[in-house]
């Protein structure tokens, strides 16, 4: 391996259409639709029974069985059982910090291809017994004698059979995490006009990409499905402004099920490689990774759950020397409006950026026309491990197509943590 | 352990020393059981008995597909009956002897697994199948004028019972990977995700073998309840197919009654039957139309067009039936009309395609999301195909592909599903007229198989190819067919419904009568039913059209039906009065007429105008003339084709005699 960094190109994306969850892909697993993706991508580049050198990809709510998603998932495509596969998970940032990595290892030489992909479904949760009654079944199965055996269910209650469902929430707080946005939203005032206001433009956004074509070469029809089923092309003011809140019964409230993403199951995949490897296999570079960066913020102690994009943010504009105004696009999952718009006051805010971010002055307003101009994941919806392969392969799509540009990639995530990334080219 | 090279299999031995046979049929795309194909394995039979390995487990090379049967090529090179028995019996002993092995045997199903694939499968002690979308089990030799002769009869009755075996055999149905599992023909079901390899080496390590058939399986092989069950079938055979015309089934009820608990027997009778029904005049005919319909499949094939978005114009009984069709074949389909209310009644009944042919109701959203209403017509302008189903109206087709040609994507097609007006006056006012095709589907579009892909002289060749490759996407069968009044299907039919007509009004005779005659030659339906079936008021569009002045007194007679209100089944009462989709016939004015000859007297316009058509170069050949006539009107099946029919007769010592 040389001192020298390569150039780390993203040769595009690749996914199924996402759909509400316990809808049309009520009866499809994660390994289902992750499998599909990646083959997706296969398809879409040729790279039937080639050997790719990583497949990075996880899913958030998964099967204990599914251990190995990753490596069983690239088994059931048509790419060389010789490709290893990782299988790797931050919440929603999975599949772009598997992008991340792929992107690192590409750019010292480690590896020259790799695909970093994600799946999720809320259909298919993972129901487990409780520790207790699993404590007595391996207790049981340990047993040498019927009396042993005995032992184990000493003091059996029936309501220690009751199922445990994965909790959509913060185990440390016990809140979901519409509850913590709530939280951030008397904190940085946001109004609910705004809120379905934005998202009414997703939808919109999002419906016309796909009259125009412009998801024709991203997502691939699967499942008997064409296009994701959560875009309401009629999206209107009107409509949103009626909706109830979910997730507070305060007055104040204003989260809806209209400005916050559904439950979704879906994949995507996205393939990256050197600039070797591309032309070796005849295939155009649609834009390069050349920056990324990790965050977290401490939302124990009150800090905004969803914030910590603007400290990747920050830090990652710090470490280039780029402002935040030297985009052309700005790719911002919507994980609720209001996250958006707090990111977005949060950069314009003085204080904030000087007290929190520790820059001299705030890191300003971005142009809002250049922001999801395909709509994000209000109108397409959100499978957690696949909103960052997603995005990536949606942006280099914008780029590749625009012929030039910059983009700016900014996802929140469980736990309190942000993954920020650049795509770019000449 | 000695690893001699075969043509078509290949021979591997493991760490564990299984042998591992596969099935890569040289110079196909697909595995089918051929003499050559059959030589070899009896000369690999030969080679395990003589040297045993651990466990044998037999898969296919091909991808995502097993065995898709005998191969029907080579029973037209079958000269005798004679022949075709010993060729039977020789078959039977190889299978015999792979059945007999003394050692543990497994085999691996993925795709379809078909005829004498699954016959040869049933010899084995353990199948597995691959879960999958694409498997498929069953016995479609019926459908050939045959039923399965390689030992299928004995074997599937053993081993499901005879009852549902019966079934299986007599339908042709194709059964899923879980219902073949269901019902004992496969006996583990490996996902899409599992490994079928390690699945079959444990089941050949382990000796796996199948499960018996249960209580009431074996049962319904006893005497008794054969008895009993064969007059059933009978029955219900009957209901649907005539034993004159199709003696396949009927043979195998009548083999299956006398000898259903005794394998051996059941053997012998598939070889002495079999190799009589093949020789038969039935037989030949439905092998000759699988040949037509893998001809039609092939018309098209060069051109690489593949549709993903489809829009249709007109939301009526055409127009409506061909966007649900599309969108079951898994494309995106929007559907316009004037305003939503008209476009309402077709989404209603997509739904109830949907909810018949995909069962599951994840499937059916999907199918539902894919059909999409369009007042606006947006969709025109992404659509890979666009199809206008509107009202017969030149002007008015007219001003629609002229605003079509614009909005159009450069390589979409554009297509018309008229009957009656010329192509070249539609494109008339196009910048480009040479771009426009006619596909012509017929009613109802779920069930006809034939798209009739109109050109004129000036067409561009290449559209008529990406049409036929867009037909055969669609999984219907293209016939290109030169524009001309009634194409080729109406016209034919134009000519066999006003002779029905005439021979009603001139001797009286009644409707009931003419029908039978015709159902008795073979045809689906009588020309009075299929009247009515059309609608009168079709019908007298294309008596006016194509009738000439002979069509004038049964023009009068249509319209004043039409004109009463009476236009068949559609509105209740047309020459039949129409109950619940069936039509009241009085079945004993039917009695005391030579059914046969007034067939022929019925049929002789229909004979005539199909070589007139070929006379006129309407379409390509003979053959095109006779899948037309099957696949668009479903004539006679057995026979084969009106021309091949013609031939058949002008043939033998008696045809020759009417000359």
């Amino acid at each position: 391996m040389s001192n020298q960094l390569r150039r780390i190109a993203v040769i595009g994306g690749s996914r199924i259409p996402f759909c509400r969850s316990n809808s049309i892909y009520a009866n499809k697993t994660n390994l289902d639709m992750l499998s599909a993706s990646i083959q997706g991508l296969v398809d879409r580049f040729g790279l039937d029974g080639e050997q790719i050198d990583e497949v990075v990809a996880g899913a958030v709510t998964s099967h204990s069985k599914d251990w190995n998603l990753a490596r069983e998932a690239l088994l059931s495509t048509s790419l060389s059982p010789l490709t290893p596969g990782i299988t790797l998970q931050q919440a929603c940032g999975t599949s772009l910090q598997s992008a991340m990595m792929i992107g690192a290892k590409i750019a010292t030489g480690q590896i020259d291809c790799g695909i970093a992909a994600g799946a999720d479904t809320t259909s298919d949760p993972p129901i487990t017994f409780g520790r207790k009654f699993a404590q007595r079944l391996v207790k049981a199965g340990a047993a040498r004698s019927g009396k042993q055996r005995m032992q184990a269910f000493k003091g059996f209650r029936p309501s220690e059979l009751k199922p445990v469902l994965p909790a959509n929430g913060e185990p440390r707080t016990g809140m979901s995490m519409g509850q913590h946005c709530e939280r951030m939203v008397r904190e940085w005032n946001i109004p609910r006009e705004a809120q379905d206001q934005l998202a009414m433009e997703s939808h919109r956004k999002a419906a016309r990409a796909y009259d125009e074509g412009v998801f024709d070469e991203l997502v691939m029809p699967w499942g008997g499905v064409t296009r994701d089923n959560n875009i309401r092309a009629d999206s209107n003011i009107e409509k949103l402004g009626k909706l109830r809140t979910v997730f507070s019964k305060s007055p104040d409230a204003t989260l809806t099920a209209g400005n916050s993403t559904p439950l979704t199951d879906g994949a995507a995949a996205v393939l990256l490689a050197s600039e070797e490897w591309a032309a070796a296999h005849d295939l155009p570079v649609q834009a390069w990774l050349t920056a990324s960066r990790t965050s977290a913020v401490d939302f124990v102690n009150d800090e905004g759950l969803l914030m910590a994009p603007t400290v990747a943010v920050s830090e990652m504009l710090q470490r280039t020397g780029l402002s935040l105004q030297d985009f052309d696009y700005y790719e911002i999952h919507e994980a609720f409006a209001a996250q958006v718009l707090c990111t977005l006051a949060a950069w314009e805010s003085e204080d904030y950026c000087r007290e929190r971010l520790g820059l001299d002055a705030a890191l300003g307003s971005i142009d809002r026309s250049k922001m999801n101009i395909h709509g994000s994941s209000l109108a397409v919806g959100h499978p957690f491990a696949a909103t960052g392969a997603r995005i990536v392969g949606n942006l280099a799509q914008i780029i590749a197509n625009a012929g030039s540009g910059r983009g700016l990639i900014s996802v929140c995530t469980a736990g309190g943590m942000g993954v920020a990334a650049i795509l770019e080219k000449d | 352990m000695s690893n001699p090279q075969f043509t078509h299999w290949r021979l591997d031995y493991d760490l564990d020393q299984v042998c591992w046979l596969t099935l890569d049929r040289a110079g196909e795309s697909s595995n089918s059981l051929s003499r050559e194909v059959m030589l070899e394995l009896v000369e690999i039979v030969t080679e395990l008995e003589n040297n045993h390995p651990r466990g044998l487990v037999l898969q296919s090379g091909k991808n995502k597909s097993f065995i898709v049967g005998a191969d029907v090529r080579e029973f037209d090179q079958v000269s005798s009956v004679a022949e075709a028995e010993g060729f039977i019996r020789e078959v039977h002993d190889v299978f015999d002897r792979v059945e007999a092995l003394p050692f543990p045997t497994a085999v691996i199903i993925e795709g379809y697994c078909l005829g004498g694939g699954l016959e040869l499968a049933l010899c084995f002690d353990y199948r597995i199948a691959a879960n999958i979308d694409q498997t498929r089990l069953g016995f479609p030799e019926v459908r050939l004028g045959i039923y399965p002769g390689f030992g299928g009869s004995a074997r599937s009755t053993r081993q499901i019972g005879g009852f549902q075996a019966m079934q299986i055999m007599l339908t042709g149905r194709m059964l899923r990977a879980h219902q073949a599992k269901g019902l004992g023909l496969v006996d583990q079901l490996v996902g899409p995700h599992g490994g079928l390899r390690w699945a079959a080496r444990r089941a050949v390590l382990s000796g796996k073998k199948s499960r018996k058939p249960g209580l009431v399986a074996r049962l319904s092989n006893s005497g008794t309840a054969r008895k009993f069950l064969a007059g059933q079938m009978r029955k219900q055979t009957a209901a649907k197919a005539n034993p004159a015309h199709y003696p396949a089934p009927f043979e195998l009820i009548d083999a299956w009654e006398a000898f259903g608990n005794d394998p051996r027997k059941m053997l012998n009778e598939e070889a002495v039957r079999i190799a009589q029904l093949i020789n038969g005049d039935t037989s030949q005919g439905l092998r000759r139309v699988f040949r037509l319909m893998e001809g039609l499949k092939t018309n098209g094939k060069d051109s690489g067009f593949k549709a993903r978005r489809v829009h249709v114009i007109g939301a009526g009984v055409m127009g409506g039936d061909i966007a649900a069709w599309c969108v079951l074949q898994g494309l995106e389909v929007t559907l316009q009309d004037r305003e939503m209310k008209y476009i309402e009644p077709a989404l209603k009944r997509a739904r109830k395609l949907f909810a018949r042919r995909l069962k599951t109701p994840d499937r059916i959203a999907g199918a539902v999301s894919r059909l999409i209403p369009d007042v606006n017509g947006e969709g025109a302008a992404r659509a890979d195909v666009i199809i206008e189903a509107i009202f017969e109206n030149l002007e008015a087709k007219q001003t629609l592909f002229q605003s079509l040609e614009t909005r159009a994507k450069p390589g979409a097609i554009l297509a018309t599903n008229t009957s009656a007006i010329p192509l070249k006056e539609i494109a008339a006012v196009l910048e480009n007229p040479k771009r426009l095709i006619g596909l012509h589907f017929f009613n109802p579009v779920a069930k006809m198989p034939l798209v009739e892909v109109v050109y004129d002289s000036s067409t561009e060749p290449e559209e008529i190819d990406r049409g036929s490759a867009f037909c055969n996407q669609i999984n219907r069968f293209p016939l290109p067919v030169l524009s001309s009044p009634g194409f080729l299907v109406n016209r034919v039919l134009a000519q066999y419904m006003l002779k029905a007509f005439q021979i009603h009004r001139e001797r009286g005779i009644a409707k009931e009568a003419i029908d039978a005659a015709a159902e008795q030659f073979g045809m689906p339906m009588g020309p009075v039913e299929l009247a009515d079936t059309v609608g009168l008021d079709v019908g007298l569009g294309v008596m006016n059209t194509l009738g000439g002045s002979d069509a004038a007194a049964d023009a009068e007679v249509l319209k004043s039906y039409v004109d009463q209100g009476k236009l068949g089944k559609k509105s209740g009462e047309g020459f039949y009065k129409w109950k619940k989709g069936r039509a009241e016939k009085d079945r004993s004015a039917a009695e005391d007429i030579n059914l046969e000859s007034l067939g022929k007297e019925l049929l002789q316009p229909y004979f005539e105008e199909c070589q007139a058509c070929l006379a006129d170069e309407i379409v390509k050949d003979m053959d095109a003339v006779d899948a037309g006539m099957i696949f668009g009107t479903g004539f006679a099946p057995f026979r084969g084709g009106p021309l091949h029919y013609l031939e058949q007769i002008n043939k033998s010592p008696e045809g020759q005699e009417h000359e």
